[in-house]
């Protein structure tokens, strides 16, 4: 680097940081003005200068102060954090969100609250910080210690997934106990007191530091784990040092607040447009002042919208989220497309396999198939047997086990067809988007449906099942096009697709709560059940558009199977060999997209069966879609049905919804597959 | 692979083969004759149910109505959640004979009908797949649970009903004119103090690490109206919900309230927040209740959203703690 360009940057540098600090200092001032509380601009402005009332300095002390103080640690934490990981991964879109640091560290604290261990505020943040750094370790190990491939976001997006999932389990668990905690769990800045932050600061200023310290190291580790080697870098050493750094700064900032969603993917994001050439002494600290400047702004214009006291139900994650999401979306349209880099869909590709190993297959698919709603019908809380079920179908069962069999044959069913649908739906959209990690739940199609779903019955409190499913349709179409519509740029590349994808589903998610919190806050648990994907109260009513969607679009998938064979391979084969490629695309994505939207409607919000069923599938029958496609629905509703099963089962009088079943018995085996793949 | 296929035949054999036979006492024993006639009452869905018989076997989903119909002198057969209502609501325990049909969001089904009830009840709104689903089954009777715009009325409109359900009319009756009664003697106990109009803010809280969520009981909350009965007289204006009258607020908030002879009462049968939370910080400690340390908590195990016995239990709490 020449001094030419050198003191141009150093200025820029300079520039920023000054712009930064400037725009902190106004936020921060009108931060102090915002509040429940009479006291306004004029006595706040006049207590600063020392002329306050006694009512004002309460309320500056007890107050507003430390919810600044909170925002500001936030900020500069989770920026901070989000700049180090995106360069210990080498990858734009790790962050304390996408490699699961937040989801772990919110799930110690949860289960903390949950088994009513009233612990001291250090030993909280210590279990956050072990939370944390689990769920990093496990994700960078299992990514092979991270790169730039987008599997450290597949794996990361995989635990976050179990996380949540074990975590919305206890909120529903133990809904007294943990009442308060729905609202926490995406972030909130409502504190009342200096503890937690003072206990945290420490930390977040001694990580900081080392962390900067360390920017020489950084620089050095981002040309590549070879060349750092070559130039004498301890390349693990400082992977592991940076990790821990950052997971500590996550965990500093769960402690405070909960998990402040996506400031750490969009700080640094933001950061590197300001300065693009930024080393690490200074990417790291303006990471930081961006992240302040996010969680602050947030929350300045949250409360200047909603006013003050509307605005306490909100928690000031939701905004970060979904500011956070469209920073994510406006980089990936921004961003070239990725080229011809593309590994293949993880999990043992390749095993086209034996005729007589697909029958034996075909056969242990066909008997499970039979055998697995059966005893789905027989298990539950209460047990009933063969000869029960034979009494029910010839009708010989009394009132009661009639009505018990009667009730529990549309769960089983739709269980059995929604696993089917969302698992032939992922198998489309991993195809098309020849990306391992997309699934209809990560393209934002499942929470779009509970989008809609979630809506009608906040206005409609009483809305019927049709009107139920018809709702979710059209939330799922409408972000279905809204994805399909910002990943398209003169032509649809499947990166983008996915990181889009993501972003929406995110924003959804928080547009979910955010709904929940304002239309019907004492209701969360109905609520959260209902997003993590329930067969409870199923009739078979509901069953039948699920039904129909299979009925009509699975054989279409399966007749276009070596399109999507092709799609699978790259972007030009296809078009070399004359394939109306985007023609296809659409149609079958959209096919995919009404499958997801019917089996939401049919059982609510459930993510990873998208994922895993394609995945077992392809390791079970080789690459080749004609084969995937009926496996894969197979494994799809085993895998739902099994998961309903068990939900209904293992804590009977009380229910597991059967989505939080699937990400707790799907992840492990997926973490399996991903272990047995690592490179 | 290889050897998982025929484990899994092979367990599935045994399944099936050890899951033959039925588990049904054909000649299930009917509920005894009805000692007395049939019985039609009209719930809050405007629907007339029609019982053969006063129910004696009673499922209650929700805590309230658990303990409306247990305090008539007939112990549910089921109720959801039966651990968290004992820790919730002293005012009618439930025995130990009574079931746990699980979550109060999520009710088996399996385990309701397995008690074989006469009837369930359940609260509006709450859980509506379910009313159709067991209305197959066995007669459900809905409850209004909560109206924030006349609690009171709707409080003896859901007891009369379940008491009719049950066969109770009398025994509701006479609830419902001790509890009036003892309003009338809180309110002129009160009254006796010269403290008639006394402003109270009712609340409770929740606390996560430094991160405080009040919930204040607006006006039309059941607490608020008791308290209102007795003479007194609800400070907190902010905005609530139509059904159960609550509010959101944090620590600042309440500034809003100035009122020097301002009391608070809180609720609170697990964390004590407002004493552990918040008792360090500068703008409650300048509320007007904390400089006059008029603070009163009420009883673990005072539910806010019971019956009767909950308003008498309430309100006797509220009167002495005016009136001390």
């Amino acid at each position: 680097m020449t001094k030419e360009v050198r003191a141009p940057q150093a200025v820029r540098t300079a520039v920023v940081s000054a712009g930064l600090v400037v725009l902190i200092a106004v936020l921060a001032g009108i931060h102090l003005t915002q509040g429940t509380s009479t006291s306004g601009p004029l006595d706040v402005v006049k207590a600063i200068f020392g002329h306050g009332d006694a009512q004002t300095l309460a309320v500056l002390e007890g107050s507003r102060v430390p919810r600044l103080l909170a925002a500001l640690l936030l900020g500069v934490a989770l920026g901070v954090a989000g700049a180090g990981m995106q360069s210990v991964a080498r990858n734009p879109l790790a962050s304390p969100d996408t490699l699961a640091v937040n989801a772990g560290a919110h799930f110690a604290v949860v289960a903390i609250s949950a088994f009513g261990l009233s612990l001291p505020l250090v030993p909280v943040g210590g279990a956050a910080f072990a939370g944390g750094l689990a769920a990093a370790v496990v994700v960078l190990g299992l990514a092979g210690g991270g790169s730039a491939s987008p599997r450290l976001v597949l794996v990361g997006s995989a635990v976050l997934l179990a996380l949540q999932s074990v975590t919305i389990l206890l909120l529903l668990l133990f809904e007294q106990e943990t009442s308060g905690l729905f609202a926490w769990g995406s972030g909130s800045l409502t504190v009342s007191d200096l503890r937690a932050t003072g206990q945290m600061t420490p930390i977040v200023v001694i990580a900081v530091v080392a962390l900067v310290a360390m920017g020489r190291k950084l620089d050095v580790l981002a040309l590549g784990d070879d060349n750092a080697t070559v130039l004498g870098l301890r390349v693990r050493r400082t992977r592991i040092g940076a990790v821990v750094l950052t997971v500590a700064l996550t965990a500093a900032a769960v402690t405070v607040a909960g998990p402040v969603g996506f400031v750490g993917l969009s700080a640094p994001v933001i950061t590197k447009l300001l300065l693009p050439i930024a080393k690490h002494r200074v990417l790291l600290p303006v990471s930081g002042l961006v992240g302040v400047v996010t969680v602050l702004g947030a929350d300045v214009v949250l409360r200047a919208i909603m006013g003050s006291a509307a605005a306490v139900r909100v928690p000031t994650g939701v905004v970060t989220t979904i500011v956070g999401a469209v920073v994510m979306v406006w980089l990936a349209r921004r961003g070239r497309g990725s080229g011809s880099r593309r590994p293949a869909p993880a999990g043992r590709v390749g095993v086209a396999g034996s005729k007589r190993r697909l029958v034996l297959i075909s056969a242990v698919l066909v008997v499970l198939l039979a055998v697995i709603p059966v005893v789905g019908l027989m298990l539950g809380d209460r047990m009933v047997l063969l000869g029960d079920l034979a009494n029910w179908v010839t009708g010989n069962t009394g009132t009661a086990l009639t009505f018990v069999l009667d009730q529990r044959l549309p769960r089983v069913l739709a269980a059995l067809l929604a696993g089917a649908a969302l698992a032939v739906s992922g198998c489309g959209i991993q195809s098309v988007s020849r990306n391992p990690l997309a699934e209809p739940g990560l393209l934002g199609i499942t929470a779009g449906a509970g989008l809609g779903a979630i809506t009608l019955i906040t206005i409609v409190p009483v809305a019927g099942a049709w009107a139920i499913a018809g709702a979710a349709g059209a939330g799922a179409t409408v972000v279905f096009l809204l994805v399909y519509g910002l990943a398209w740029r003169s032509g649809l590349d499947s990166d983008r697709l996915v990181i889009i994808g993501i972003a929406v589903w995110s924003a959804g998610m928080a547009l979910i709560t955010l709904l929940i919190v304002v239309s019907d806050p004492w209701n969360s648990a109905k609520a959260l059940t209902w997003l993590s994907g329930s067969t409870y109260g199923r009739t078979l009513e509901q069953v039948v558009p699920v039904a129909l969607a299979l009925v009509a679009l699975t054989p279409l998938l399966w007749v276009k199977h070596r399109e999507l064979d092709l799609h699978a391979l790259d972007e030009d084969t296809p078009r070399v060999l004359g394939m109306r490629i985007e023609r296809s695309r659409l149609l079958i994505l959209g096919a995919s997209g009404i499958l997801a939207a019917t089996a939401v409607s049919a059982i609510g919000v459930v993510v990873f069966v998208g994922l895993v069923a394609p995945h077992l599938a392809r390791s079970l029958v080789g690459g080749r879609h004609g084969r995937i496609v009926p496996v894969a629905a197979a494994l799809g509703a085993l895998l739902v049905s099994v998961a309903d099963t068990l939900g209904r089962t293992v804590i009977a009088p009380a229910q597991i919804p059967a989505g939080l079943v699937i990400a707790m018995v799907g992840t492990p085996y997926f973490i399996l597959v991903l272990w047995r793949t690592r490179p | 692979m290889r050897l998982l296929t025929p484990a899994v035949l092979v367990a599935t054999a045994a399944l099936l083969l050890s899951a033959c036979g039925t588990t049904e006492n054909t000649a299930a024993a009917p509920s005894e004759a009805a000692a007395t006639g049939p019985v039609t009452v009209t719930d809050a869905r405007g629907k007339a149910v029609n019982l053969k018989a006063p129910a004696k076997r009673v499922v209650a989903l929700e805590w309230g109505e658990a303990e409306m119909v247990a305090s008539l002198g007939v112990m549910p057969v089921g109720a959801a959640d039966v651990a968290g209502y004992n820790v919730w609501d002293k005012a009618v325990p439930l025995t130990a004979e009574v079931k746990d049909v699980g979550k109060r969001n999520e009710p088996s089904v399996d385990a309701i009908v397995g008690l074989n009830p006469d009837v369930v009840i359940i609260a509006e709104e709450r859980d509506s797949p379910l009313v159709p689903q067991i209305e197959k089954y066995v007669p459900v009777v809905v409850t209004k649970t909560s109206d924030a715009s006349r609690n009171f009325d709707r409080l003896r409109e859901d007891f009369k009903l379940i008491a009719k359900t049950v066969g109770k009319e009398a025994e509701a009756d006479k609830q419902l004119s001790e509890m009036d009664a003892k309003l009338a003697e809180g309110k002129k106990a009160v009254e006796g103090k010269g403290a008639a109009g006394t402003p109270f803010l009712m609340a409770d809280a929740y606390l996560e690490g430094s991160t405080v969520s009040i919930r204040p009981f607006g006006k039309g909350s059941l607490v608020s109206d008791t308290a209102e009965a007795v003479g007194l007289k609800n400070v907190w204006t902010g905005q609530v919900d139509p059904q159960w009258g609550l509010g959101q607020t944090d620590v600042e908030g309440l500034t809003a309230i100035t009122d020097p002879k301002t009391v608070l009462i809180y609720s609170a049968s697990e964390e004590d927040v407002f004493t552990t939370g918040l008792a360090q910080n500068a703008v409650y400690q300048r509320l007007p209740f904390v400089v006059s340390k008029k603070i009163h908590k009420l009883e673990s195990g005072t539910w806010t959203f019971g019956g009767p016995k909950s308003i008498i239990f309430t309100a006797d709490q509220i009167v002495k703690a005016i009136t001390a």
